[in-house]
């Protein structure tokens, strides 16, 4: 540990280093007024500097026999814990199989595809089944919806809530006691109600909303998902210099990751697409640049098998890359054989 | 104070004060035993990786694993740390900023590790090596500064008390959290990157510790791409690999492109498994 990373003022911080202290352990054993002779300044300062010392070895030092450093976690702790997390489910069943359960807690997913793919559709489902009680499956949390492009529409949010009612009611027809106490939260309003709104309008706002977002998950404890749609918009009309633009992001995405693992909350980014020359030929690939697609934990890519819409998984430390089918439907996303379920006599 | 008393406490503290980095002076001869005898190889866990770097991760050196988007960094790095802690090297310490570290996939690497054994057994095995594997989360330099520094000094006091001791310090990935503060106009960045090199190398030096690191890549020129981070951090790991995407689903390529004992270019296949 050295003196250059304690809390004290930078003149005191010199005159130690001019005077040969530069570790910890060298002014483990002084009296303050040693040290202020020594140095030439007041005993009080002496003092500070001494108890600056102190409480950053006895901080440290507390938790060595724990393990290595303070904080870290045993890959068995996690594992329990793990296990006990609670997906968040895009309403089709084949792609929340192949993403071993849903979208996932603590962890950053983008989302990408050519316009017209079902992204917005897909962000504004997560939106509204992670609200879906605890009872029911789901994690009954609340949504952040970061907005830059405009094309979140209330009354889309509307039927998508509304169809996912009616599905979850389908689904579960018991009227036992406890079902009936969560059947009166499964209201259109209040799935509207949990749905937090940001609507951004350049790149300054939408690095100064995340920056707020800190302070709005602390007051709000129950957002279990926060959604960027999109991530790129901003970033790549504004831009002249491309090396700044790369540093931005990176920091954005740091500083996502670390909400989404300190609040114990998933993130979801939407991306667009551009064309990328390589070997030869233009190829689609995801907007931002290749150091951008290392600023995720997952990637999902939305795109036309033919006439229909696929997801592929394309990176993942968890599950293996594979590929579903999925629908949009009038109620939402919804998988290829849930539309043959039951037929409906509208 | 009076002079004497002030004299005799300097000479106390002399060995304190004046820095102590004069490591003694070691011949040849010693240098070469204490190679044989006391660098390991820590393996990696994928055979193709493994025979190409003579062993797996050599003891006392930092590797670097570059390679573009989804090409198996993270995959090698958790393949590492369960091989390593398996064969009882040691524990491993996995620094992690990008929330990629899965249990789940560590537990399934275990479970590939001794496919004959009977389910309690494995049960335990599976609780002793996860219990050994520690994982941090770092989301900005500043805290992996700290965090190196933190992990020096325990070293530095801790004498082996029968438990185990740090052999295999991952880093996945280095490059996201030095990218982000390197470029523009001053220079505070680059003396942050070279720090957390010298830190990484002394640290693997000192201890013993074999380093695995991870890179991303970025665009150059002629649309080729190349290992970020720049010519300067070109100097820090001993040895650079490159990955790259095979054909088929878990099947990769490695290429050699910096190493302290054999020539570059040298690749291999690798698979990991299910």
């Amino acid at each position: 540990m050295e003196i250059s990373n304690l809390p004290i003022s930078p003149s005191i911080r010199s005159k130690l280093l001019s005077k040969g202290y530069t570790s910890l352990s060298s002014l483990s054993s002084i009296s303050p007024s040693f040290l202020a002779q020594e140095l030439s300044v007041k005993l009080e300062e002496a003092v500070e500097v001494l108890r600056a010392v102190s409480d950053t070895t006895t901080s440290k030092s507390a938790h060595i026999p724990n393990g290595i450093i303070p904080g870290a976690v045993t890959a068995w702790d996690m594992l329990s814990e793990e296990q006990m997390q609670r997906h968040i489910s895009t309403g089709c069943e084949d792609l929340d199989a192949i993403l071993g359960g849903g979208i996932h807690c603590k962890e950053v997913t983008e989302v990408g595809g050519v316009p017209g793919i079902g992204k917005t559709q897909l962000g504004i489902q997560l939106a509204v089944n992670v609200q879906i009680p605890v009872e029911y499956g789901g994690l009954g949390g609340k949504a952040v919806y970061i907005d830059t492009e405009g094309s979140f529409m209330a009354e889309r949010a509307y039927q998508i809530a509304e169809g996912c009612i009616y599905d979850i009611l389908d689904k579960f027809p018991s009227n036992s006691r406890e079902f009936l106490s969560c059947k009166e939260r499964l209201q259109v309003n209040n799935f509207l109600a949990g749905i937090f709104y940001f609507r951004i309008c350049s790149y300054t706002e939408q690095i100064a909303v995340i920056n707020y977002l800190e302070n709005f998950l602390t007051e709000h404890g129950d957002v279990k998902l926060v959604i960027i749609d999109s991530v790129t918009f901003h970033f790549r009309q504004d831009f002249d210099d491309l090396a700044q633009r790369t540093r931005v992001l990176g920091g954005l995405s740091l500083r996502l990751m670390k909400l989404s693992k300190m609040f114990n909350l998933a993130v979801v980014l939407l991306n667009q697409v551009t064309t990328k020359f390589t070997d030869g030929s233009f190829q689609l690939t995801l907007a931002l640049g290749d150091s951008w697609s290392h600023s995720c934990t997952n990637r999902i890519i939305l795109h036309w098998n033919g006439n229909e819409r696929c997801a592929y998984i394309e990176k993942s430390p968890s599950v293996a890359s594979a590929s579903a089918p999925y629908l949009v439907t009038g109620k939402g996303i919804r998988g290829i054989n849930s539309n043959f379920k039951r037929a409906r006599i509208m | 104070m009076m002079d004497t008393e002030k004299e005799d406490f300097k000479s106390r503290l002399a060995p304190d004060v004046t820095p102590n980095r004069q490591l003694p002076w070691l011949t040849g001869i010693e240098l070469l035993s204490d190679t044989n005898q006391n660098k390991h190889f820590l393996p990696t866990g994928l055979e193709g990786i493994d025979a190409l770097l003579g062993g797996g991760l050599r003891q006392g050196q930092v590797t670097e694993i570059v390679g573009p988007s989804s090409s198996g960094k993270t995959q090698v790095c958790l393949s590492s740390a369960t091989h390593v802690v398996d064969r009882n090297f040691g524990m491993v310490l996995y620094l992690d900023t990008s929330n990629s570290f899965s249990p789940f996939r560590i537990s399934c690497f275990v479970n590939q590790l001794h496919p004959s054994l009977p389910k309690e057994l494995k049960e335990t095995s599976l609780q002793t090596i996860m219990s050994n594997i520690y994982c941090q989360s770092v989301f900005d330099i500043f805290a992996l500064l700290d965090l190196l520094h933190h992990v020096e000094t325990t070293l530095k006091h801790t004498v082996k008390l029968g438990g185990s001791k740090l052999c295999l310090l991952i880093v996945d990935s280095v490059s996201s959290v030095i990218a982000p503060v390197i470029g523009g106009k001053n220079s505070q960045g680059w003396c942050m990157m070279a720090s957390v090199g010298v830190l990484l190398k002394r640290i693997a030096y000192e201890h013993n510790i074999a380093v695995l690191v991870t890179n991303h890549m970025v665009g150059g020129e002629n649309g080729t791409l190349k290992p970020a981070l720049g010519e300067s951090w070109k100097g820090i790991p001993h040895i650079r690999l490159l990955l790259s995407h095979g054909t088929g689903n878990n099947r990769g390529t490695t290429t050699v492109l910096k190493h302290t004992l054999m020539a570059s270019g040298r690749t291999a296949n690798f698979v990991i498994g299910n």
